[in-house]
């Protein structure tokens, strides 16, 4: 075995990691609302939604293997790495991928320790452009498009992160507003029984969606790595073996659930009833399938986020918790540059040790900080049992510092 | 700038699907529940403590089937919008019923 093919297969170990973080990081957008509501059961949902992020992850049949084009400037348009990064057997760019990966993954942990919903998608583009300037310096990021279509950092990272909430907050507010006027006179047992089917029905949408978006990102990932390493020359397929391995990681850390996260988004933001529900699930959906029609890039977790208050400024008396929405707005404007920041850090420490060696020393610092966050969730540990346990604490501060931080 | 400028125009669109589809779709189902509960009559309606409620009302409750029919059809298109853009294909509007086309 060459020294490529061990480095090789850290990458792919970690890109797999990032997965299996990316689907319990997200259990939280689809199915929040419906654990809170008790339209499901904890451990129903989470198994629901990995069984159709799984689905999904085998419905994206189209291939993902330009994803990092977006951000950074590592492969060519058809998909081919930059030929100046392959020498040495393509370990420059394995170790730029591999940084940048770290740096995704510790970004997820930590919010995921800290309970917020941070999006997954700027945490990998975070850490590939932190590694990517690392590695390339301030010209191996690509920040603005050529202005023919939306790309670059600001078109397919930053503008969308800052309206895709907005707008399905919106939408959310809207239907929430309709759903109560239009069901005035109606008993609460019988609308509460009603919207659960509908709130189970719009979250599986959402599940499916995310499968088919977010497994393709690793899936392109990790294929580029082999390109790069010359284990696989075909730029139009992925691997069945990645394919598999992908979807398993997304559907695992699905079923795993991140606790905390749904935690905070079906209890922590706004008290949420089943009609609430389906009006936030719905607009998610809409709004994720809506944009993926129209080429418009954006995170699922700022979508879910901005439904759920949506759902909550929407309800007649409803009451939004903007403490909690302010950290979460908080924990998303530092996300992309907290992750840049770790996959810098990483590369630089691969860089100076080099070779396999500083390969296999990022790998190492991962899994030690992994580790420790583990240990730290298990101080305070939120699963199913406890998972829709009262939100007490924020609820008695004043709202009006609370709504000044976000 | 074009950045912003596309941008802002994708964001209407999506704004405006979004619309349509997230909040009219779960209108629809409201009002699929609101005419069930008036089918159904009884305790399903609000109304004066100490009264039996309205009789039931047949044809509330097909009004409220129909509702869920048309809310179905909406998750239909959904999924094989999923299912189609992950195999490559896009669905067409352009005859105003759904068709599916190869992505150009």
């Amino acid at each position: 075995m060459t020294e490529t093919t061990v480095v090789l297969i850290l990458v792919v170990i970690t890109a797999l990691g990032f997965d299996f973080t990316n689907g319990f990081h997200d259990t939280a957008n689809a199915m929040a609302t419906s654990i809170a509501t008790g339209a499901l059961r904890p451990k129903v949902a989470v198994l629901l939604s990995a069984v159709l992020n799984l689905v999904g992850a085998f419905l994206s049949v189209e291939v993902a293997l330009t994803v990092t084009n977006a951000v950074v400037k590592i492969q060519n348009s058809d998909g081919t790495p930059k030929p100046e990064l392959l020498a040495d057997g393509g370990q420059a760019l394995l170790l730029i991928v591999l940084a940048g990966l770290v740096g995704g993954i510790l970004w997820n942990l930590l919010t995921w320790l800290l309970g917020l919903p941070s999006s997954s998608s700027h945490a990998l583009f975070g850490g590939l452009i932190g590694s990517a300037v690392a590695g390339l310096g301030w010209a191996g990021v690509k920040w603005n498009g050529d202005g023919s279509k939306l790309d670059g950092v600001v078109g397919k990272v930053l503008l969308p992160a800052v309206m895709s909430p907005v707008i399905a907050g919106v939408i959310a507010a809207v239907g929430t507003w309709v759903i109560y006027r239009v069901t005035l006179g109606v008993a609460a047992r019988f609308t509460e029984n009603g919207f659960r089917w509908g709130q189970i029905g719009s979250a599986s949408l959402v599940s499916l969606a995310h499968g088919t978006n977010d497994a393709q990102k690793t899936m392109g990932v990790i294929t580029l790595a082999l390109i790069a390493s010359g284990e696989w020359t075909d730029t139009k397929n992925i691997p069945l073996w990645v394919k598999i391995s992908c979807a398993l990681a997304i559907a695992l850390g699905t079923y795993l659930g991140g606790w905390r996260i749904i935690r905070t988004l079906g209890k922590g933001l706004v008290e949420i009833s089943s009609p609430q529900g389906m009006a936030a699930e719905s607009s998610s959906a809409a709004v994720i399938l809506a944009s993926s029609h129209l080429g418009f890039a954006l995170s699922t977790t700022h979508v879910a986020t901005g439904s759920i208050l949506g759902s909550g400024v929407g309800k007649p008396g409803a009451k939004v918790r903007w403490a909690v929405a302010g950290r979460m707005v908080a924990a998303w404007l530092i996300t992309l540059p907290a992750a840049a920041v770790a996959g810098a850090v990483m590369w630089w420490i691969g860089d100076l040790i080099g070779g396999l060696g500083g390969a296999l020393v990022v790998f190492a610092i991962l899994a030690g900080l992994a580790t420790y966050m583990f240990i730290r969730s298990r101080r305070q540990p939120v699963d199913h049992n406890n998972v829709n346990d009262e939100w007490d604490a924020p609820a008695t501060r004043p709202r009006a510092t609370a709504g000044a931080a976000s | 700038m074009h950045n912003l400028t596309l941008a802002f125009e994708g964001a209407w669109k999506v704004l405006l699907a979004g619309l349509i589809l997230g909040a009219g779709l779960p209108a629809v189902f409201a009002l699929g529940i609101r005419s069930l509960a008036y089918g159904a009559g009884g305790d399903a309606e609000v109304h004066a403590t100490g009264t039996t409620g309205p009789k039931a009302r047949p044809i509330g409750t097909v009004g409220g089937y129909a509702a869920f029919a048309v809310v179905l059809l909406g998750i239909a298109l959904g999924i094989t919008f999923v299912v189609a853009t992950g195999f490559g294909k896009a669905l067409s509007f352009e005859h105003i019923y759904p068709t599916i086309v190869d992505k150009h």
